[in-house]
């Protein structure tokens, strides 16, 4: 009785041994390294779209003003006609 | 007892075991280090990117910015060579807007009854072509919505008289209360204040008035606008005078 029990007793403590002592997974400060890496990338990619809307924004706000801008001087062209015409 | 204490070691070793296999399956270290080289690959575009873009927008925020200054420049020349005739103008658009917006809001029959400032805000508008400012575009747009204002009010104004909705009418009284002939009806100040204008009165109601020298009491006369007697009111006047002297020495209708 006290034989087949020591030989499972010793089978067991190998196989564990074998999975817990040799460790193959990340440490707790490699996952926080990890964690921090995913932030970093989100809190960038997050950043990217923002300045993307922004870029949107002024583009569409210099094309405006450009616009603006053409109507002012064709304006001012066409009152200069009109005070010659009146002079 | 033994045996309990036996059994009890193997299954802690037991669960160990189980607990090691469940935790494998959950990360590998090369699979940690994979995503671990994949991320700061990514992290490292994106920082590229992400400088790019703050640069473009800043060079963008440059440009909107000397755009706006080239653009206030640009207004104020303008502002400076209108001088004083923007000020005018604007408060004579004004003066057109509050008018058209008067006149839309009137019934048909008030807007017949006011008829006549159509042609003051027509010439309005003339007036304001006048003053150079209106060569600039906003000013012309705004001329040219209140133009299109007044054409549609002229349009209503016609449709209402072609069909004499806004006719006003005369209800004809008694001759020996209200002496009611076409001569006294267009006499009275409310209608033409002028009785030489009766033939109008007559052709404008030939469907209920066959002699002008007679008409009823309760008769509903429309009274057409007031204006110089048109041709063919002339004539009808010659054609009942002939009448008249062919039968008997002139009278009054």
């Amino acid at each position: 009785m006290k034989k087949p029990f020591a030989l499972i007793l010793i089978g067991s403590a190998m196989v564990a041994g074998s999975f817990v002592g040799c460790s193959n997974h990340p440490s707790e400060e490699e996952m926080k390294q990890l964690n921090d890496l995913k932030a970093e990338v989100t809190s960038l990619e997050n950043g990217i779209a923002a300045q993307q809307s922004e870029k949107a924004a002024l583009l569409k706000s210099i094309a405006d003003k450009d616009a603006q801008l053409t109507q002012c001087a064709k304006d001012k062209e066409a009152l200069q006609q009109r005070l010659k015409g009146v002079q | 007892m033994k045996y309990i204490i036996r059994l009890s070691i193997i299954a802690a070793l037991v669960s160990l075991y189980a607990f090691s296999s469940f935790a494998q399956e959950e990360m590998t270290k090369e699979a940690w280090q994979a995503q671990i080289t994949e991320l700061t690959t990514k992290r490292n575009d994106l920082k590229n990117q992400f400088a790019a873009l703050q640069k473009e927008v800043a060079d963008l925020q440059k440009q909107d910015a000397d755009k706006a200054q080239a653009l206030k420049q640009c207004q104020d020349a303008l502002a400076s060579a209108q001088g004083e005739q923007e000020a005018p103008l604007i408060a004579k658009l004004d003066a057109i807007d509050a008018r058209l917006n008067e006149l839309s809001r009137l019934s048909n029959q008030d807007l017949w009854a006011r008829k006549a400032e159509l042609d003051s805000v027509q010439n309005w508008i003339n007036d304001a072509y006048k003053n150079p400012s209106s060569a600039i575009q906003k000013y012309q747009e705004r001329l040219q919505g209140e133009q299109s204002r007044l054409d549609a009010l002229k349009k209503t104004l016609a449709d209402i008289i072609a069909s004499g909705e806004a006719t006003p009418t005369y209800t004809v009284g008694t001759w020996a209360r209200d002496r009611d002939c076409l001569w006294n009806i267009a006499k009275k100040p409310k209608i033409y204040d002028n009785p030489f204008l009766w033939p109008k009165i007559w052709q404008g109601n030939r469907d209920q008035i066959k002699n002008p020298d007679v008409i009823h009491q309760g008769q509903k006369l429309k009274i057409p606008p007031k204006a110089a007697l048109t041709r063919d009111e002339k004539s009808a006047l010659n054609r009942y005078w002939s009448r008249k002297h062919a039968q008997a020495p002139a009278a009054k209708p």
